[in-house]
C-alpha cells in the first residue's frame, strides 16, 4: 500500500484558492500528477456577451482579483481595436502607471504568501505591510483597494488627483530599499535555500512545448516579455531590462519576480516624470454616445445609433504579472460582444504541473506550486 | 493604546484593551450576572485565581448547568477560529485583514486549515455549484457550535455573478449564514466588522 | 512577417488544404484551412518557428463554429491566428497536442464550453465544468437569466 492518489485542495493551505492537485504517490515520490480546476469557473466569458462593453470592465476585476488592473488593461485593448477607438496618450501612460503599479503589487501578494509556503513566517507581514501602500495610491485614484473598475473604451475614467505623483514617488522611495529587506530575509535564510534550490526544475524548452510562459520561463533564461516584444500602450518609449535567471528553479523564479519589481519601479518613475510634463484629456473625444453612458438611449435615437455599430475583431496582448495574457474580442455590431476569449498564463502554467512536479516529493509541492502564482479567478474564468 | 516597554508591568487598564467594543458589551436578557465574563483579557497569572474564585461563587449560588452556557459563550467569541481557504477576490482582503495594517489575530481570530479545529467558515467569494457539495461537507466536518459568515456580494447573494450558469445564488441556500457582510469586496474594516457582529451573536446565545 | 512571406514559406503541399492567408488586425496573418489538412498545417506552422501555441477558442457562429488557434513564434516575434470553420451538425477538428503539446487544456476548455470535438485528443474530460455537465454554455443557444428561486437555509433555534 505504498501507491495511492492523494487529494490536495480544494482545501487545502498550499492551493492559494479554489483547486484540487491530484497527486500519485509512491511512499513520498510523486509520481503523477492531474491538476483538477473549475471550482470558480463563474462563466466571466458568458456573461461578457450580455453586458455593455464597459461593464465588461467590472468582470476583469474580478478574473484576477491580485492583478484586476492588468486585465482591465488587456480588455480595454482588445476592444478598443475590435471598436476603432484610439485613447489619448496620456490615458495610455496612466493605464501602464496602472499596469506597473499593479505588477508591484501582484508580486507582493506573491511573495507574502509564498514564504508562509516554505515556512517563514514573518516576511509575509513585511510584503503585506507594502502592498497596502500600493492599494491606498489605488484607491486615491480609483476609489478602491482592489475592484477598481477604473478604465474604459477611449481613455481611463479620470485623472490622478493632484500631488498624486509626488505621493507616488514617496512610495517608490520607500519601497526601493525595502527589495533589500526582502532579500535579506528569505536569501539569507538557510530554510529558504533548503526548501527552494534546484526544486520545480523546467528547462527553457519544456517551457515552450508546454506553454509556459511569464516570469517561469524567464526564470528558465528565455528573454520573452510582450512588453519588449510586442510593446504595447507605450512601452516602446520606456527604458527597462527584461528580468532573467537561468536556474529554472523556485529560487529562480523568486530572482525573477524580485527583479521585475525593481524594474517596475525604474519604469515607474519615467511614467510619473511624463506625466507632470503632460497635462492632458485622458478620455477620447470622438466617442460614441452609446459608449459613454453606461446604458444606450432606446428608442428612435438608439435605433438610429444601432445602424452605425462598426464591426470589428479586436485582438491583445500584456505581460500580466502572471505571464502572457491574451484577449480576443469579435464585435459584430452592437452594444455587447459577441464573443470574448481570454487566454490566461495561469491556466497554461498549471497545465504543465507533471513537468516540474513529478520526481519530486510530496513536501516540495508548497514550494513549487507557490512558486508559480497562482490566481484560481483568471484559471476558471 | 500606547506601546509599553518590554520586561516592564503591564498597563493597569490590561483589562479594558478592547473598550472600543463597548456597544457589544450590553448585558443580554437571560444571561446570569457572571462579572469575571466581562473581563475581556487577563494575564494567565491573573486568569486562574480569578476564574476559579469565580466559579466556586457562582456555582454555590446559581448550580453548575446555568453557569455553563455564558461562560462558553464568553471564551467561544473570544477565539473564533476561521477555516482556512480562500475561494475569490473577497480571500485576498481576508488575509490583508491578518497583515500588519489589520492585524485580525488581536480578535483571537487564527485561521485553522482543518475544519475539525475550526468553529467559523468564512465564505469568502463566489460559490459554484461544482465545489457546494465539498463546501457543505467542511461544513459538516466542523464540530459544533459553528457559524458561518457570508463575506461580500458574492456569497451573500451571487454578486455580479447572479445570472452566471454555474454560480450558487448566495451559500445560505447551502448552509445556514449567520452574518452577511456587504461589499465586493468588503474591506478588512468590515470583515472585522462582522466578526465583532457575531460575537455579540453568540453572546446572546441560549440553547 | 508579411501574410505574403508566410503564404510562399508553407510547403505547396499543403495548397489543397489552405483557404488564404491574409493580413490580420493584431496578427502576423491569418490562416485559414479546411479542418481535413488541420494536422499537416500544424506541423508546417510549427516547423516554421511558432513553438508557441497561447490560446485555442471556439466562435460559435450559429450556422456554423470557427476554431481559432494563436500561436507565437520566438524568432520572429508575433503571433499568428489559425482558423478553421466546422458544421455545426458535426463540429469536429484534428487535436493539435501531437503537435503542440500545450494545446491539451486548451481542447478541453473547447470541448466543454463550445462543443467541439477533437478527434484523437488524449484526455477529453471536462475541465471547468463538474463531470456529466450536459450543456455547452458559450454557444448561443445556451441563455443566461436570473437564477431560480431557491430555499434558505437556516438554523432551527
Amino acid at each position: 500500500m505504498s501507491e495511492m492518489w492523494l487529494n490536495m485542495g480544494p482545501q487545502h493551505p498550499m492551493t492559494h484558492g479554489l483547486w484540487n492537485l491530484r497527486v500519485h504517490i509512491d511512499g513520498e515520490v510523486i509520481r503523477d500528477v492531474d491538476p483538477e480546476m473549475g471550482y470558480l469557473h463563474r462563466g466571466i466569458e458568458k456573461l461578457s456577451e450580455d453586458r455593455h462593453y464597459n461593464e465588461v470592465v467590472t468582470l476583469m476585476d474580478r478574473t484576477c482579483y491580485v492583478a484586476g488592473l492588468a486585465w482591465e488593461h488587456l480588455y480595454i485593448l482588445a476592444s478598443e481595436e475590435a471598436l476603432h477607438i484610439a485613447p489619448p496618450e496620456r490615458a495610455q501612460y496612466l493605464r501602464v502607471l496602472c499596469e506597473e503599479f499593479q505588477r508591484i503589487a501582484s508580486h507582493l501578494m506573491w511573495y507574502a504568501a509564498f514564504v508562509q509556503d516554505i515556512g517563514l513566517m514573518t516576511p509575509f507581514l513585511y510584503g503585506m505591510r507594502d502592498r497596502d501602500l500600493i492599494l491606498d495610491l489605488f484607491q486615491s485614484y480609483t476609489g478602491a483597494r482592489m475592484t477598481y473598475e477604473y478604465m474604459r473604451v477611449g481613455g481611463v475614467r479620470n485623472d490622478v488627483p493632484p500631488g498624486f505623483t509626488d505621493r507616488a514617488r514617496q512610495v517608490l522611495d520607500w519601497l526601493e530599499p525595502r527589495f533589500v529587506e526582502y532579500d535579506q530575509l528569505t536569501l539569507g535564510s538557510d530554510i529558504f535555500h533548503k526548501r527552494c534550490d534546484n526544486l520545480g526544475v523546467l528547462r527553457a524548452n519544456d517551457c515552450v512545448t508546454q506553454g509556459v510562459t511569464g516570469p517561469m520561463l524567464r526564470s528558465a533564461g528565455l528573454k520573452r516579455d510582450l512588453r519588449k516584444d510586442r510593446p504595447y500602450a507605450v512601452y516602446d518609449q520606456l527604458d527597462f531590462e527584461v528580468a532573467l535567471a537561468d536556474t529554472a528553479d523556485v529560487t529562480g523564479r523568486y530572482l525573477v519576480r524580485l527583479e521585475e519589481m525593481r524594474q517596475s519601479v525604474r519604469i515607474l518613475r519615467q511614467v510619473l516624470d511624463w506625466l507632470d510634463r503632460h497635462p492632458g484629456p485622458v478620455m477620447a473625444s470622438q466617442l460614441p454616445r452609446w459608449l459613454g453612458a453606461p446604458y444606450a438611449p432606446v428608442g428612435r435615437e438608439g435605433y438610429l445609433l444601432k445602424r452605425n455599430y462598426p464591426k470589428g475583431v479586436g485582438f491583445s496582448a500584456v505581460e500580466e504579472p502572471h505571464g502572457e495574457a491574451l484577449a480576443y474580442v469579435v464585435n459584430e455590431g452592437g452594444e455587447h460582444p459577441y464573443r470574448v476569449k481570454f487566454r490566461s498564463p495561469v491556466y497554461a502554467n498549471i497545465a504543465a504541473a507533471r513537468h516540474y512536479l513529478v520526481g519530486y516529493r510530496v513536501a516540495d509541492i508548497p514550494p513549487i506550486m507557490g512558486s508559480v502564482d497562482i490566481c484560481v479567478g483568471e484559471v476558471d474564468r | 493604546m500606547t506601546a509599553t516597554p518590554a520586561a516592564v508591568a503591564p498597563p493597569k487598564n490590561a483589562s479594558k484593551v478592547e473598550s472600543h467594543r463597548a456597544d457589544a458589551e450590553l448585558p443580554m436578557a437571560g444571561e446570569p450576572a457572571v462579572p469575571f465574563l466581562e473581563i475581556e483579557a487577563l494575564r494567565a497569572r491573573e486568569f486562574i485565581p480569578a476564574a476559579k474564585e469565580a466559579l466556586t461563587d457562582l456555582i454555590a449560588e446559581q448550580g453548575q448547568s446555568k453557569l455553563i452556557r455564558p461562560v462558553f459563550n464568553w471564551a467561544g467569541r473570544n477565539s473564533l477560529f476561521p477555516l482556512h481557504w480562500g475561494l475569490a477576490c473577497c480571500a485576498i482582503e481576508f488575509a490583508a485583514a491578518f497583515g500588519a495594517r489589520w492585524d485580525a489575530e488581536r480578535f483571537g481570530v487564527v485561521p485553522r486549515s482543518s475544519p475539525r479545529q475550526s468553529d467559523l467558515m468564512i465564505v469568502n467569494g463566489t460559490v459554484t455549484w461544482k465545489v457546494a457539495h465539498k463546501l457543505i461537507t467542511l461544513y459538516e466536518q466542523m464540530p459544533e457550535p459553528k457559524w458561518v459568515i457570508a463575506m461580500g456580494n458574492c456569497a451573500t447573494g451571487g454578486g455580479p455573478f447572479r445570472t452566471a450558469y454555474s454560480v450558487v445564488p448566495g451559500v445560505d441556500k447551502l448552509v445556514p449564514v449567520d452574518v452577511y457582510i456587504a461589499g465586493c469586496p468588503p474591506r478588512p474594516e468590515a470583515m472585522l466588522d462582522g466578526i465583532l457582529l457575531l460575537e455579540t451573536l453568540i453572546r446572546e446565545r441560549k440553547e | 512577417m508579411k501574410p505574403e512571406d508566410l503564404a510562399r514559406s508553407l510547403p505547396p503541399v499543403l495548397a489543397p488544404v489552405l483557404l488564404g492567408v491574409e493580413a490580420f488586425p493584431g496578427f502576423a496573418a491569418r490562416v485559414r484551412f479546411r479542418r481535413e489538412g488541420a494536422l499537416d498545417v500544424f506541423r508546417a506552422i510549427h516547423d516554421l518557428g511558432f513553438t508557441h501555441l497561447a490560446m485555442i477558442g471556439g466562435i460559435d457562429w450559429v450556422d456554423h463554429r470557427e476554431v481559432i488557434y494563436t500561436v507565437w513564434s520566438d524568432e520572429a516575434r508575433t503571433y499568428l491566428l489559425l482558423s478553421t470553420d466546422v458544421p455545426a451538425d458535426d463540429p469536429r477538428v484534428e487535436s493539435a497536442v501531437p503537435v503542440w503539446p500545450s494545446a491539451n487544456w486548451h481542447e478541453r476548455e473547447a470541448w466543454e464550453l463550445v462543443g467541439i470535438t477533437f478527434d484523437h485528443h488524449p484526455d477529453l474530460r471536462h475541465l471547468l465544468t463538474p463531470d456529466g455537465y450536459a450543456f455547452h454554455p458559450l454557444l448561443r443557444s445556451f441563455k443566461i437569466h436570473e437564477p431560480e428561486e431557491l430555499e434558505v437555509k437556516t438554523r432551527h433555534v
